[in-house]
């Protein structure tokens, strides 16, 4: 099973009290694979359901932000590679 | 130096961290300046007014802290951070003629001012010492003599050379009766205030003492003129003066007009200083709600000061002249309402 990677920049390296501060994290893991389940059930008599569709994620992946200044990161968006977090200085 | 860390895990345990660091910029200090350099306590009393201006002439025998002004003494044993403007212009004194004084024992006589400065058309010009007075130091004494009463303030200052260089070089000056070109005089006012930067810094003086030189910022090419690098290494901060006087005026766009001919004209060293906006204000005649544009300040100074280029650090209000807020409660309601804010607070 292979290891996830990160990486995690912020728009600015200096912020005045009280402005915005965006954190973008870039990550992702070979192992990790979005799928979908289909299902259909078919009687003996060769009737077939509609077929039913199931997301799973193999070997997802959670993201945990911390600050040792006590702030609070709050997730903006997440594209499943790409999550931006927002915090006030 | 703050730090956030991101960690990413997989469901079977395994993870990657990522790290980042930042600053957070101290807050700004908000600060004020009263007419006539009267005694500001009580208009500052219950608000986070952290900074104060004050102008001086080098020619006054009352430079620190001021005739009658032992309240500065007590706003800045308190840590108000007060920023002295001291100026070559002539005033305070009861003539301007030569004076001889004694400071620590030793005897000073310092010629009458030599220089004329602020020569608008029509008015009757300033005197002020002179920058080739001061290069051949005859203003010896009169540095002496400000020193010498700053030790027994028992705080360090921001001493402001002059106080807009460019008001009093707008129409040349003249010294000796010689006439100078703006652009020369600026030049000329450079290597004094080196000369004066230097005198200071031989000296023993107060923990936390930096320097300026005093600027409108009204005037690009003067701006680039006065702000040298040879200068600047000398200098602890950049500073200009903000006014609303038109209608169309935002506080954006009137903080950030010098700051932006500093970022494209300066050198490094310039850039690596704060800024101390020594005056602030206002005009009631063009914005009678003057509380409405003090409210727009604070995020004017967050955004500048998440932008590239220098820190606004400290914004002194002018209520005076252009600035003078009119009903005085209300805008002084309107500043503290401001300074209570980020990134003031």
């Amino acid at each position: 099973m292979a290891a996830p990677t990160a990486t995690a920049s912020l728009n600015a390296t200096s912020y005045a009290p009280g402005a915005q501060m965006l954190l973008t994290v870039t990550y992702s893991d070979p192992d990790t694979k979005a799928l979908t389940v289909t299902v259909v059930v078919t009687d003996a008599q060769g009737n077939s359901s509609a077929p039913v569709k199931v997301s799973a994620v193999i070997d997802p992946l959670t993201i945990t932000v911390t600050d040792d200044s006590g702030r609070t990161w709050t997730r903006v968006s997440d594209s499943g590679t790409v999550a931006v977090y927002r915090a006030v200085a | 130096m703050p730090r956030v860390t991101v960690t990413v895990r997989d469901s079977g345990g395994q993870t990657a961290t990522a790290t980042a660091n930042y600053t957070i910029t101290p807050p700004v200090l908000g600060g004020y300046y009263l007419s006539g350099g009267a005694d500001p306590t009580t208009d500052m009393a219950g608000g986070n007014f952290r900074s104060l201006t004050q102008y001086r002439s080098f020619a006054d025998g009352y430079v620190f802290p001021g005739y009658n002004q032992s309240w500065l003494v007590t706003l800045g044993r308190s840590g108000v951070r007060v920023n002295m403007v001291l100026e070559l212009k002539h005033y305070g004194a009861s003539d301007a003629g030569p004076q001889t004084f004694t400071v620590d024992g030793v005897r000073y006589t310092v010629p009458a001012p030599a220089m004329t400065i602020q020569q608008r058309p029509g008015t009757v010009w300033p005197k002020a010492y002179g920058y080739s007075q001061v290069l051949a130091g005859q203003c010896d004494g009169l540095l002496a003599r400000a020193l010498s009463q700053y030790r027994t303030m028992g705080f360090g200052v921001n001493i402001q050379l002059a106080s807009e260089l460019d008001t009093d070089h707008e129409f040349g000056t003249t010294e000796a009766g010689k006439a100078y070109t703006w652009a020369e005089s600026d030049v000329r006012a450079v290597q004094a205030v080196i000369y004066i930067v230097n005198w200071f810094r031989a000296k023993a003086l107060p923990q936390g003492t930096t320097f300026s030189v005093g600027l409108g910022g009204f005037d690009r090419a003067c701006y680039q003129r006065t702000h040298p690098e040879a200068l600047m290494t000398r200098l602890d901060f950049l500073q200009w003066n903000v006014y609303a006087t038109s209608p169309t005026d935002t506080a954006l766009a009137r903080f950030r007009r010098t700051k932006d001919w500093a970022v494209a004209d300066l050198g490094p060293v310039a850039l690596s200083r704060p800024v101390l906006v020594a005056e602030w204000g206002v005009r009631v005649a063009e914005f009678p709600d003057q509380p409405a544009w003090i409210a727009t300040v604070p995020p004017a100074i967050a955004q500048l000061n998440a932008e590239r280029g220098p820190i606004i650090a400290r914004t002194n209000y002018f209520n005076s002249g252009w600035g003078t807020l009119s009903p005085k409660a209300t805008g002084l309601a309107a500043l503290r309402a401001a300074y209570a804010r980020p990134p003031y607070a």
